[in-house]
């Protein structure tokens, strides 16, 4: 019975990819689906309603997009979902957030790799920063590296689940330095483990640089470093990177979000959604928008997203190696 | 006393309008079966857009409050409950609208509610630098030991059978577990494709809830159609107002839970009501009416509700830190109008934020307001025939459980665990515990694993869970509240013997 | 042994069942990390669900009134559509378009007036249609939840 249903699905969903590609030319002529793996409220879906918001307009797509959250085991089940039962016809995409669908499907245990998924382009980069609360006694992140080398594992670090952009962030920091830290991995995204630094529960914390910046103009966090190549000149100047501070960590653990459709989603479709949706990113209003929610924005074409993707996908195969 | 200066921008025409759209619009999405609270401020976000940050806020201030409040109109009427909030409504609220009472049930949701909300929001007003602190207190181990306390209600909270109370609770906690492991993202009891995102908690409600109620409407089968009416006599207003008058008791206890629990980041409104409604009925002297249509059941669970309202929003406004997932969205909808929340928020901003608290004061009297004019229209829903009932609470349930989150899976969830449901409670066993311990599951486990993980780097998990004063203060309650549960269920024993013997 | 105590019995030792599996997996299933939860859980409904069976053998359990074959044949023609319903129709023939059947089945089925009185049908279409519009009002229209369309609607 069950396969009877399968094969009618697969028979339906294939009919519906011939009917997709005779008609792509009209593509989209019904509002198109983002769902995003982590819940409502929560950064990623926060960015994600502000960069589809003018999508209705006549110049991007002339429909709408709508936001699906698919929150759960940090970002699979989502993915996951993605990766089964949505279909490949351009009118369900996905928000990525580079590196932490790559680490989980080199990691196991998904039913996804970057090879099941288009990307479309990208809006945001949000490098990770490294967080201590604003009465720690760490005042650079050489004190805290050192503390952590006379007392391994004492140094209790917060960040959003294992294998985020967080997670590596820590994996690179321990590997450069020989140090050893407690990785927390907290439960509900960057907030809780924002909230874990502010309420004293950890030493310290990696978070997403949006996030601490808020945390910081609120009073609650000092920010010790960036991991990235280049200080932040918009949001956090005075920051400098893990690089300057003598760590040799790059940008590995920069969360990049973006959007992306199904491996075999016709060309036509993803050759409108990659071209329009650049655009829609750098509109006015929502460049405004992702400024004053201070969201770094970070647009990059098809092309660049494919090539940092396979960038990502070798260098994290070489840090995960050892896990 | 700030806030009483900037009423007058609450009064402006267009703020006044989105108020009133607010609070409608909110009812509506409140009543809609599988719209939660947060996904609902979520769909407002996008109209904010085109607004000034303040009018933005009052239009979100006011569509929190009644989406909270609207939750508790279709579980009263259709044994749906909107979100976790209002599952303790269902009890009593249901039990009342089959009886000919709705408009008794709806008066008093709501009355309870805009009394418990506006204090909430008092809170908020006076209590806040105080408060924010206190919310700081509750880290891993605190949570942990919340989440076993309210285990612990489990077995109370079924008032008919200890053993079968406790055991929907494991099944609830179990059933919590499935999918994949949070941290590791390693896949649990997974024995079919749709339980992969595991079992959402809104589609779990709608099954756990609904479909034993449509199947129950099934069971009594074609009938004429004399028997089902019931004669309804018209309920003023005035005798709502003086139940609650009389059912102080409740009323307080439930205010006072609410606003408790409501500061707690990260458990606060989905617990809220049940676990006021156990303890007004541990107080009450009626205690043998609840569940049978009681109204101290509907205003201590209401009450309760919307009292967290106005605290769930301290750690948001003043450490940036949301303590709920509507907390969340609406943190999103300060930040698009580039407001940062934060100890200086009321310096900087303070037209932003005291408009915001003040629509959120307005929109509860709104709120009761409406929700009383409408209470006696909307009360003839529950009065519809049966068959048109039964069927429109499944297709309902369809729809409900799939807008959650666009998936088929929840519907194949919500109706399998409905049905289970259906057949577990002819033996005994009750979907409110069930409930609870799903959602306390992941809160228990979360916090567990991650104590665990703090306590291995300091000094192990004894001194990590087991010291402190909060630790202990609510290991304590822990122990007393499963000491009066055997102590409460062995009386009821020794009396129910004793009325068998002597019978 | 009555009925009642038998049918206790066998849906506590159903229960039974389902938590020994449950301990069993937990207790069996690598990593250790990710089942000390589930295990923690498992022991104590193994535990109580152990006792519940006890109980229910010594006819202690008397809350709940089982489930009787009349009643069973009642919901059986119910629980079937709604099986079909939502397993099979709501996907293949579209939400709105199995909404509408289904809810013209579960009216007929149910209502008291004959099947074959022709003013009662044009009724219940009536309801059905108009119940129908509200949805389509609420859920595409004001929410704009995209359903999925099957093979008409």
């Amino acid at each position: 019975m069950r396969n009877w249903i399968k094969g009618l699905t697969m028979g339906a969903a294939a009919a519906a990819a011939i009917a997709t590609a005779a008609w792509a030319a009209d593509f989209p002529d019904r509002p198109i689906g983002v769902a995003v793996s982590y819940g409502a409220g929560g950064a990623t879906d926060f960015q994600a309603r502000i960069v589809t918001m003018v999508a209705g307009n006549e110049e991007y797509f002339g429909q709408p997009m709508y936001i699906v959250n698919k929150p759960g085991a940090g970002g699979r089940v989502g993915w996951n979902w993605f990766a089964n039962e949505a279909d490949a016809d351009g009118y369900m995409m996905s928000a990525y957030n580079v590196p932490h669908f790559i680490a989980q499907s080199i990691k196991g245990g998904v039913s996804y790799s970057a090879d099941s998924f288009e990307p479309v382009a990208n809006w945001g980069a949000d490098p990770a920063v490294i967080v201590v609360g604003n009465d720690s006694e760490f005042n650079t992140i050489g004190d805290m590296v050192d503390f952590a080398k006379e007392n391994p594992g004492k140094v209790t670090l917060s960040g959003a689940g294992l294998f985020v952009g967080h997670h590596i962030a820590a994996l690179q920091l321990e590997k450069e330095t020989g140090a050893k830290f407690a990785y927390i991995p907290t439960k509900g995204g960057g907030a809780a483990a924002m909230k874990a630094v502010i309420a004293g529960d950890v030493m310290g914390g990696i978070n997403n640089l949006s996030d601490a910046f808020r945390a910081r103009e609120a009073g609650n966090v000092k920010i010790l470093a960036v991991a990235d190549l280049e200080r932040n000149q918009e949001f956090l100047p005075d920051v400098p990177t893990l690089m300057e501070a003598g760590y040799d960590v790059d940008d590995a653990s920069v969360n990049f979000r973006g959007l992306m459709v199904k491996k075999g989603t016709p060309q036509e479709v993803i050759d409108k959604l990659a071209a329009k949706a650049p655009e829609m990113f750098a509109n006015d209003r929502v460049t405004k928008r992702m400024k004053a929610g201070g969201s770094p924005v970070r647009i990059m074409s098809r092309e660049e997203v494919q090539a940092m993707w396979k960038k990502r996908q070798e260098s994290l195969k070489e840090l995960l190696a050892g896990l | 006393m700030e806030f009483l200066a900037y009423f007058g921008g609450v009064f402006e025409p267009l703020s006044l309008l989105l108020l009133i759209g607010g609070t409608v619009g909110g009812l509506i999405l409140g009543a809609t079966p599988g719209l939660s609270p947060t996904m609902a401020v979520a769909l407002l976000i996008p109209f904010t857009f085109h607004l000034s940050p303040t009018q933005g806020l009052i239009l979100l201030g006011a569509a929190y409050t009644s989406t909270v409040a609207g939750g508790a109109v279709s579980a009263i009427l259709l044994k749906i409950p909107g979100a976790p909030a209002n599952i303790a409504t269902s009890l009593d609220g249901n039990a009342m609208a089959k009886n000919g009472e709705g408009a008794r049930a709806l008066h008093l949701s709501f009355l309870s509610s805009g009394i418990g909300g506006v204090t909430g929001v008092m809170l908020l007003i006076f209590l806040t630098p105080v408060l924010a602190s206190w919310a700081l207190e509750f880290g891993p181990s605190e949570l942990f030991w919340i989440s076993i306390l309210g285990v612990t209600v489990i077995g109370s909270l079924d008032s008919k059978s200890f053993v079968k109370g406790l055991l929907s609770g494991c099944i609830g906690l179990w059933l919590s577990t499935i999918g994949y492991d949070d941290n590791l993202g390693v896949p649990r009891f997974i024995f079919s494709d749709s339980l992969t995102g595991g079992i959402n908690i809104i589609a779990a409600l709608i099954g756990l809830f609904a479909i034993p109620q449509v199947l129950d409407m099934f069971s009594k089968g074609r009938q004429s159609r004399d028997i089902e009416q019931i004669e309804v006599p018209k309920h003023p207003i005035s005798k709502s107002v003086g139940e609650l008058r009389r059912s102080g008791r409740a009323l307080s206890i439930g205010t006072i839970i609410g606003s408790i629990i409501g500061l707690i980041p990260g458990v606060g409104g989905q617990i809220a009501g049940l676990v006021a409604y156990d303890q007004s009925r541990k107080f009450s002297s009626q205690r043998e009416k609840f569940g049978t249509g009681h109204g101290e059941g509907v205003i201590a669970a209401e009450s309760a509700n919307n009292a967290m309202v106005g605290p769930s929003l301290v750690p948001l406004l003043t450490l940036s830190i949301p303590g709920s997932p509507t907390a969340a969205v609406l943190l999103g909808g300060l930040l698009i109008h580039g407001i940062f929340p934060g100890s200086d928020l009321f310096e900087k901003h303070p037209d932003v934020a005291w408009t915001f608290i003040n629509s959120m004061l307005i929109g509860q009297i709104l709120m009761v307001i409406f929700g009383i004019y409408t209470a006696a229209w909307a009360a003839r829903i529950a009065r519809a025939p049966m068959p048109i009932m039964a069927a429109a609470v499944m297709v309902l349930a369809l729809f409900g459980s799939y807008s959650v989150q666009q998936s088929m899976g929840d519907v194949y969830i919500m109706l399998s665990l409905g049905i289970g449901m259906y057949f577990l409670e002819k033996f005994g066993f009750s979907a409110a515990p069930l409930v609870l311990g799903l959602i306390l599951g992941p809160i228990a486990e979360a916090n567990f694993i991650q104590g665990s993980l703090i306590a291995n780097a300091q000094n192990g998990p004894f001194e990590y869970f087991m010291t402190g004063t909060l630790n202990v203060l609510l290991i304590t309650l822990v122990v007393v509240s499963i000491a009066y549960s055997f102590w409460s269920n062995m009386i009821q024993g020794r009396t129910s013997t004793l009325a068998e013997e002597a019978g | 042994m009555d009925t009642s105590r038998l049918q206790h019995t066998f849906a506590a030792v159903f229960i039974f069942v389902i938590a020994v599996v449950v301990a069993w997996i937990s207790f069996y299933q690598e990593p250790a990390d990710a089942f000390l939860f589930p295990r923690l859980i498992s022991v104590f409904f193994a535990g109580l669900a152990a006792w519940n069976l006890v109980r229910a053998v010594a006819g202690m359990a008397k809350v709940g009134d089982g489930m009787s074959a009349d009643t069973f044949l009642k919901i059986l023609p119910g629980l079937v559509i709604a099986f079909v319903y939502v397993f099979f129709a709501a996907r293949f023939l579209g939400f709105y378009l199995s909404s509408w059947v289904t809810f013209l089945l579960l009216y007929t089925l149910y209502d008291p007036l004959s099947p074959v009185n022709v003013q009662g049908w044009v009724k219940r279409i009536i309801v059905t249609t108009c119940f129908m519009v509200v949805m389509y009002g609420l859920f595409a229209l004001l929410l704009k939840v995209q359903t999925p369309r099957g093979i008409w609607f």
